[in-house]
């Protein structure tokens, strides 16, 4: 079909009635409540799995579960954990320091996939700007908090079949210690 | 050569070799817990089942049970095999605990790969799990038995491969354990070999507990300074610490083990004691500073007195590069040529060593192995290089007739006949026992030097019992044929160092083509043996500061306190020099004596390049940068957050920078500065020509001639046949497997498994002297009086006194003077006065 393009039959209507449209829309959202929260004056709750501040959490009696395994620094993919093992008295092993740089922290949460002992965990607190980058370097007391998080009754203690004090055979699911001496069947 | 598939690739092997082997030979690695190499196969774990699909052998079978042969066709990943693998697997973990997050060998653990290689992830079983109890076996190996899964490896590498008796398997069934009877440290000294074998963490290393993980090492390859045998190790740094070494196999050396000596030997590194810090007449001064003093002062020095005024001594600890620039700088500032060794009698037997040993006689660890006869003389090999002992102990297992010809009471994991002879009886000895098997095997093959040669070697010794010991020792030598001598340096001097090259090459004439080996006083000594032609003795140069002759001496990675005889001649010796320069990375009384001192860097910073003591040039690379081991800079807490530099990050130069840096303040320039250490070699220095093509050869260089230069049976034969007059006691200075050695005597549980020193003495002259076992002897060193406790046994030979060449009293200690000079055997009586050894006296 053949077009006439200096004849544009309607055009100048539909313009003018799509800008009514908009200004109808602008004007009726003006005299509405409004959706958006305002933070910081209201903070919304958010699911326990959100990915934010990390922290070095307790068992039940209140001993470190941080075995110190390296096992979050090794799968760290921004090497911001670092952290030094070490001997306790009794025999359990613990981080004698324990650093993480939340400047360098990306929040994959992968160091809490790899933690075997449910010791480090992301929170939902998101909330730590600074003004110095040496701020964010948390040391151990800074992350060491005095709960369990999300599953606050294990204890890697209880299962994990070495002695530190309490002798062996006497975590979950163990025998008494054999006696290597005897030739009985 | 059987001919074989496996997993559709084609391999042709030699015969015998097992289908396991095989595999790994195309890159396969066959799944195993109880296959070692070099324990052999026993068919215990079945884990390396493969499934034989075609050929002489069918079905699902153990491949390090099978020897490959032609036409078999073999494959790894039969879904059958890998059923039955993964089943064994699940079957291992059933009692295995939890615990890898604090277990030492995770991220290294041979039963964690399995496990998921196995395609395991989640634990079906859950029943109730065996435990044991564990046991302390001492400062090196922690023990926890929960781990085992009964692989065996422990065991037959502890009783059969090293002949040791205190660990062992007990319990039946499900209950089998492994440790020692009772509580206690491992009486072996290759222990450690039970952390790299056991395929999971039921031994970890004690010292580095809880420290890393394998995967955050600084890792590399290193050779072991502890004795002069040159081991392969891989050593691993870890905040700026030496926190771990572990064997590295190399089958023209060590094959797959190293002794705790080694293993444990690198605390020095970590020192905090360690000397970090340039001084300058006793005040901290700035490196550079104070290596331009040093220069400015030398160039006095030698202005005012002449360029032979000063003297340099390095030592068998420097590294080859080291050796070379010390020897290239005192060439070209005309300077004294450069000293190796502090004791006159160590430097001979060197010279002795270098000049005699070719290819011909020469014979590595691997060689002893193969021998039929091993004749030892002027060893005591688990005190002076354990790791030969190890081999000899596998010549002792394949048959061979083994004899030891020491004035000590030897001890060896291994039968063995103890041929008890004085120190200055010992060449007679040894000629009489090579005569009598040369007279009984014939001299047919002989020429009249030979026989010349032959003729003159003495016949007798006066001791009948020994005589008699020795013609039967001589029928066995005869009687083998492939015999090998085995010659020290430690206590004996350089005329038996000739004297076996000498017998060597006349067995060789013979039915019986001997070969010889040879110990060194050091992991470098040969390279010093090599460099040190041309100078003289390091008391000759002790005379020579005396007298004013020599007024500056620079001391290299040396403490002559360690090992000089008389402590207070040492002592006013270098008080009268002008300037006394020592460069060095131990905490040693020369290091507190300098005028100028420099901190230098240890092998594991700045590597090396070392010479055994079969001639074999070895590169250790450097292990991580240096600097202050965190723990020592942060006390144990965090770590300083600052980003500015870290404190104690500066790295210290090494004694090959810092020396050619000196050279250049000195206007000595090397061809360009970045040459080579290789180019700065002198003419005469073998294998200059490879090295400087290939500058770190991986597999080493071996640098022995063909033949030798020196003259061959050479050794005037008129051997003294009597030790010293009747009454008289020789004073033997021995090595100890742990806490005598200049580096490892810093290590804390070396320290510990030492005990406390022994002063050996026969029980004849025991009761001449009216003194009892046990008894405190009182010794008079160096101006300070030291107590050794006396031990008397009737397996040494009389006219000896045996003490410790230097002895851990704690770490204070070792700063003590090491050694007996004038030792006041207060104890004996009053008209003994003791003869001193050849071995201290000067040259």
């Amino acid at each position: 079909m053949k077009v006439d393009k200096d004849k544009d039959e309607g055009g100048i209507i539909n313009g003018l009635l799509g800008l009514a449209a908009s200004y109808r829309v602008t004007l009726t959202q003006l005299f509405r409540k409004p959706l958006t929260e305002s933070y910081p004056e209201y903070k919304r709750p958010l699911p326990a799995r959100s990915r934010a501040r990390i922290i070095l959490t307790r068992d039940k009696a209140g001993g470190e579960r941080c075995v110190a395994c390296y096992l979050c620094s090794g799968v760290c993919p921004v090497s911001c954990i670092s952290m030094q093992s070490a001997e306790r008295e009794g025999g359990r092993r613990y981080a004698a320091w324990f650093r993480i740089n939340f400047a360098r922290c990306i929040y994959c949460g992968l160091c809490e996939e790899a933690c075997p002992t449910l010791a480090i965990q992301l929170t939902p607190d998101f909330e730590h700007s600074c003004r110095h980058p040496l701020d964010f370097v948390a040391e151990k007391e800074d992350l060491l908090v005095d709960h369990g998080g999300k599953d606050g009754d294990y204890d890697f203690y209880h299962y994990a079949g070495v002695d530190c004090g309490e002798g062996k055979g006497t975590h979950e699911a163990e025998l008494p210690p054999v006696d290597i001496k005897s030739n009985l069947p | 050569m059987p001919y074989l598939i496996i997993d559709n690739r084609h391999i042709q092997v030699p015969r015998g070799t097992t289908v396991i082997d095989a595999a790994e030979r195309l890159g396969i690695m066959i799944p195993r817990f109880c296959y070692l190499k070099v324990l052999g196969a026993v068919g215990a774990c079945r884990m390396c089942a493969v499934m034989f699909e075609a050929g002489p052998v069918k079905g699902l079978q153990m491949s390090c049970m099978v020897q490959a042969a032609d036409g078999m066709r073999v494959s790894t990943t039969h879904p059958e095999a890998v059923a039955f693998r993964r089943q064994i697997i699940e079957w291992l973990m059933i009692n295995h605990p939890h615990d890898c997050p604090v277990c030492d060998e995770g991220g290294h653990c041979l039963l964690q790969d399995e496990t998921i290689s196995g395609g395991h992830s989640r634990r079906r079983y859950t029943g109730a799990k065996r435990t044991y109890p564990d046991q302390d076996l001492g400062p090196l190996v922690q023990h926890e038995m929960n781990r085992c899964i009964q692989c065996y490896r422990c065991v037959r590498f502890y009783q059969e491969y090293a002949g040791y008796r205190d660990l062992g398997v007990m319990g039946i069934a499900s209950r089998i354990y492994y440790g020692r009877f009772s509580d206690g440290a491992l009486e072996s000294p290759f222990s450690g070999n039970l952390i790299d074998i056991c395929p999971t963490g039921v031994y970890t290393d004690r010292p580095s507990r809880f420290l890393a993980r394998r995967w955050d090492l600084q890792r590399a390859d290193s050779i072991c300074l502890h004795c002069s045998l040159g081991c392969n190790t891989v050593a691993g740094a870890h905040y700026r610490a030496v926190i771990r070494q572990e064997s590295r196999e190399n089958v023209r050396v060590n094959g797959s083990f190293i002794c705790d000596r080694g293993r444990y030997g690198h605390a020095y590194a970590n020192l905090a004691e360690r000397p970090r810090q340039s001084r300058l007449d006793g005040e901290p001064a700035g490196w550079r500073e104070a290596a331009r003093e040093a220069a400015a002062r030398l160039k006095r020095i030698a202005a005012a007195a002449g360029h032979s005024a000063i003297a340099v001594l390095g030592s068998a600890r420097n590294s080859l590069e080291t050796q070379i620039m010390l020897r290239y700088l005192s060439h070209h500032a005309q300077w004294r040529p450069p000293r190796f060794f502090v004791n006159g009698s160590e430097a001979r037997s060197t010279a002795a060593v270098v000049a005699r040993l070719d290819s011909r006689l020469a014979a590595g660890l691997p060689d002893l192995e193969e021998a039929d006869f091993l004749l030892a003389v002027g060893v005591d090999p688990v005190n002076d290089a354990p790791m030969l002992a190890l081999a000899m102990r596998q010549a002792a297992r394949k048959g061979a007739k083994i004899v030891v010809l020491d004035p000590r009471p030897v001890e060896l994991p291994f039968a063995f006949d103890l041929l008890s002879a004085g120190l200055g009886d010992l060449p007679a000895a040894l000629a009489v026992l090579v005569k009598t098997a040369v007279s009984q095997a014939g001299t047919d093959g002989c020429e009249a030097q030979e026989k010349a040669f032959l003729a003159a070697l003495p016949g007798r010794v006066p001791d009948e019992k020994l005589q008699g010991q020795l013609g039967q020792a001589g029928g066995w030598l005869a009687a083998s044929r492939r015999p090998a001598i085995i010659c020290g340096s430690a206590i004996a001097g350089p005329e038996l160092a000739g004297l076996a090259a000498d017998l060597a090459l006349l067995l060789q004439t013979g039915k019986t083509p001997s070969r010889l080996f040879y110990l060194l006083p050091g992991p470098n000594a040969f390279g010093a043996g090599l460099l040190q032609r041309g100078s003289r003795y390091f008391p000759s140069l002790l005379q020579d500061i005396e007298k004013g002759g020599v007024r500056a001496l620079l001391v290299v990675e040396n403490d002559p306190f360690f090992r000089y005889p008389d402590q207070d001649r040492l002592h006013s010796a270098l008080g009268k020099l002008e300037l006394l320069m020592v460069l060095d990375y131990l905490p040693s009384r020369a290091a507190r004596a300098a005028h100028i001192f420099l901190p230098g860097a240890t092998v594991f910073e700045a590597g090396g390049s070392f010479i055994n003591n079969c001639g074999l040039l070895q590169y250790a690379a450097p292990v991580h940068e240096g600097g202050i081991p965190l723990a020592q800079v942060s006390g144990g807490s965090h770590p300083p957050r600052a980003h500015a530099p870290a404190p104690g990050s500066e790295k210290c130069p090494s004694a090959y920078e810092a020396l050619l840096f000196l050279a250049n303040e000195l206007a000595i320039r090397p061809p360009t500065m970045d040459a080579s250490p290789w180019s700065l070699l002198p003419e005469d220095f073998p294998g200059q020509a490879e090295l400087l093509a290939h500058p770190y050869p991986t597999d080493g260089l071996q640098l022995l001639p063909r033949l030798s230069e020196a003259e061959s049976l050479q050794t005037p034969v008129n051997l003294p046949t009597s030790g010293p007059a009747a009454g008289a006691l020789t004073v033997l200075r021995v090595e100890q497997t742990f806490g005598s050695e200049e580096l490892s005597c810093y290590a804390e549980p070396l320290r510990q498994l030492a005990g406390p020193p022994l002063a050996l003495l026969h029980g004849a002259d025991a009761d001449r002297a009216g003194v009892r076992d046990g008894e405190q002897l009182c010794f008079e060193i160096g101006g300070e009086k030291v107590e050794l406790a006396l031990q008397v046994t009737n397996r040494m030979a009389p006219g000896q006194l045996i003490i410790p060449h230097h002895y851990a009293l704690g770490r204070a200690a070792c700063r003590l003077p090491a050694v007996v000079a004038q030792a006041e055997l207060r104890g004996l009586t009053g008209q003994d006065s003791p003869d001193l050894p050849q071995a201290i006296t000067e040259s």
